[in-house]
């Protein structure tokens, strides 16, 4: 008798939870691919409309240096490459290091714009314009710096033998608040055509990549993305609670810290090339794992998902409104009603935490 | 010398010593459970053997070799801990976090095999958890959630597995077929299992080995029956009571008087 009842559900099982397992994995890599399907759909259409309206073949045969015309070589890749290529590789940057950021922290509320490393970076930034008179790479370069040492300091203020969600968000936020209350009197003491300068930077705009920064930032994407993809188990250990994953045989610590630099570089290098583009890092993990199933939490997808929704943010904000906006002006507003939906059904499911 | 063993064992927090100078021996293909009163050391011990913690004085050796001088992920192959409260992200499923217990024997670059079904359907069939693969974890009673983080372990696929207060939360039901099913599990595949348990008497009647702490120090162990006595549960929980044999199982039960 216990030979029947343990064998027949064993086969059965078998192909439960292989079939579970490889239909996750083929609509893994479905969504996957959709994305960067339409990422590189989003990234061409970008730089087809505008007030010289050009064909897609134009576009991609400019972009790959493939036939010679000036004009269109001079709108392409003089006008409108380097603005979609920062959309692109800030969207990217931020979608990655959003889902980073709230998988450690075991909270959707947990990306770099609520935890005062955008704050930072613009506090640096903001300095710099408006005391030191820098503009261009500096700039960007003190941005890259304040954002390193806000997430330092958010580090040595919120850990305490491991982080508790809240406690990091609740500290990011005072932190964020206090950047802001400097940033706005920095701007006070301010020459009016430096304040004009940094209130645009403050906006975020990805039109307004340097070109140097923007090397830097592809660069770092080469670098960060593999590397993120090669922490991408310790992550999913690192979510069942530091015991449970030291359990698993993961250094914890050495992970988390190789998680965090890596989210933060990303995180301050797009704040660099683009200004403090709200919403994007928040909402892009969500969506992926609306798109993958719950919890799954794939960095790839989500850096994906970044980028399409900062290409889009683009299009609208150059193109479809009446007047051309910075970017932060519809990323904000696409992302202030999420924002308020998830805190209305966080506070509902009780599982915010 | 037995594969996991503490030699003067000294763990603690901050720069408060819990347990002190310990030296334990845990039997090879048996069921330890350690009981003990409220903050008597018993889950610091058992994360100490786990590595969780750092020992301040003395080493745990596991195969003859200190666990701090181990890989971690080497000792995760063979060594497997259920922690008292483990952390699900929200809204992930029984098959995706079962999986997760496979980590140990994927490496940088090695990613999932039939090696690694296997061990997962092995896992889920143990513990009666196969059906429901496709569900998320908090639609889960908690009796059959805290199988399915059984499960988890059991993917791990090693020869000792410690728990940490496996029964935290259950009823009474859940309790006895959470035991039941460790029993089997050591039974059927040989496992050296260690619990930290706060119910005496499920203590008695499931281990074959129980060892009693007070103060961060071992007051006796052994069989349970040649153990368990009133002085000793006088001694450890300061309970006056009469010990009886458990009329199923002829085990010591405790009965406060």
């Amino acid at each position: 008798m216990k030979t029947t009842t343990t064998v027949a559900p064993q086969v059965a099982t078998a192909g439960a939870f292989r079939a579970t397992r490889r239909r996750r994995t083929s609509r893994s890599l479905v969504v996957t691919c959709s994305l960067a399907v339409a990422v590189c759909a989003l990234f061409v259409l970008t730089m087809m409309v505008g007030s010289f309206q050009l064909s897609a073949g134009e576009v991609i045969a400019s972009v790959l240096q493939l036939r010679e015309d000036p004009s269109v070589d001079f709108v392409v890749r003089g006008l409108r490459l380097p603005t979609a290529a920062s959309a692109l590789a800030v969207g990217l940057a931020l979608g990655a290091a959003g889902t980073i950021f709230q998988q450690l922290l075991r909270n959707p509320l947990a990306s770099p714009d609520f935890v005062g490393i955008n704050s930072g970076a613009g506090l640096a930034a903001i300095t710099g314009i408006v005391l030191l008179q820098v503009s261009g790479v500096a700039v960007s370069a003190l941005a890259l710096a304040g954002a390193v040492a806000a997430a330092l300091l958010m580090y040595v203020l919120a850990w305490r033998d491991g982080v508790a969600g809240y406690r990091f968000i609740l500290i990011g936020i005072g932190a964020t608040l206090f950047f802001d209350g400097l940033i706005g009197y920095m701007l006070t003491r301010a020459q009016l055509s430096d304040a004009r300068q940094a209130m645009h930077w403050l906006t975020g705009s990805v039109g307004q990549a340097d070109a140097s920064e923007l090397r830097l930032l592809l660069g770092a994407l080469l670098l960060l993305l593999p590397t993120a993809v090669l922490l991408q188990r310790q992550l999913r250990a690192l979510e069942l609670g530091d015991d449970t994953a030291r359990a698993l045989g993961i250094r914890t610590e050495l992970s988390r810290a190789g998680l965090l630099a890596t989210a933060v570089v990303l995180t301050a290098l797009a704040v660099a090339v683009a200004g403090p583009i709200v919403f994007v890092a928040l909402v892009a993990g969500p969506i992926a794992n609306r798109l993958l199933g719950p919890a799954t939490g794939g960095i790839i997808p989500a850096a994906l998902v970044g980028a399409a929704l900062l290409l889009t943010a683009d299009l609208i904000a150059v193109h479809l409104l009446p007047t051309a906006l910075p970017t932060g002006v519809v990323t904000g507003a696409v992302g202030a009603p999420y924002l308020l939906w998830l805190l209305a059904t966080t506070n509902r499911q009780g599982a915010g935490g | 010398m037995t594969r996991l063993h503490a030699e003067g064992l000294t763990l603690g927090y901050d720069d408060q010593a819990i347990v002190t100078n310990l030296d334990v021996q845990v039997l090879d293909g048996k069921i330890t459970m350690i009981v003990g009163a409220n903050a008597c050391g018993k889950s610091t011990l058992l994360r100490g053997l786990a590595r969780l913690l750092k020992p301040r004085h003395g080493a745990v050796y596991l195969d003859g070799k200190a666990l701090t001088e181990m890989s971690t992920h080497e000792v995760a192959k063979v060594l497997g801990l259920l922690p008292q409260t483990p952390l699900a992200p929200d809204g992930i499923t029984v098959a995706d976090l079962v999986a997760r217990g496979r980590y140990p024997h994927q490496g940088w670059f090695r990613r999932w095999t039939e090696r690694d079904d296997d061990a997962v359907t092995r896992a889920l069939d143990a513990t009666g958890t196969a059906d429901l693969v496709n569900r998320p974890l908090r639609q889960l009673s908690g009796g059959q959630r805290q199988r399915v983080w059984v499960a988890m372990a059991l993917a791990q696929d090693t020869d000792l597995l410690l728990l940490d207060e496996p029964t935290t939360y259950l009823d009474i039901n859940h309790q006895v077929e959470l035991l039941r099913l460790l029993r089997k599990l050591n039974a059927e595949s040989g496992k050296t299992i260690v619990v930290v348990l706060h119910d005496l008497n499920l203590a008695c009647r499931f281990s074959d080995h129980v060892i009693a702490m007070a103060e961060g120090a071992i007051v006796a162990e052994g069989a349970p029956t040649e153990v368990v006595t009133a002085e000793l549960v006088e001694k450890v929980f300061g309970l006056a009571c009469v010990v009886v044999p458990d009329p199923v199982a002829g085990t010591p039960m405790v009965v406060p008087t």
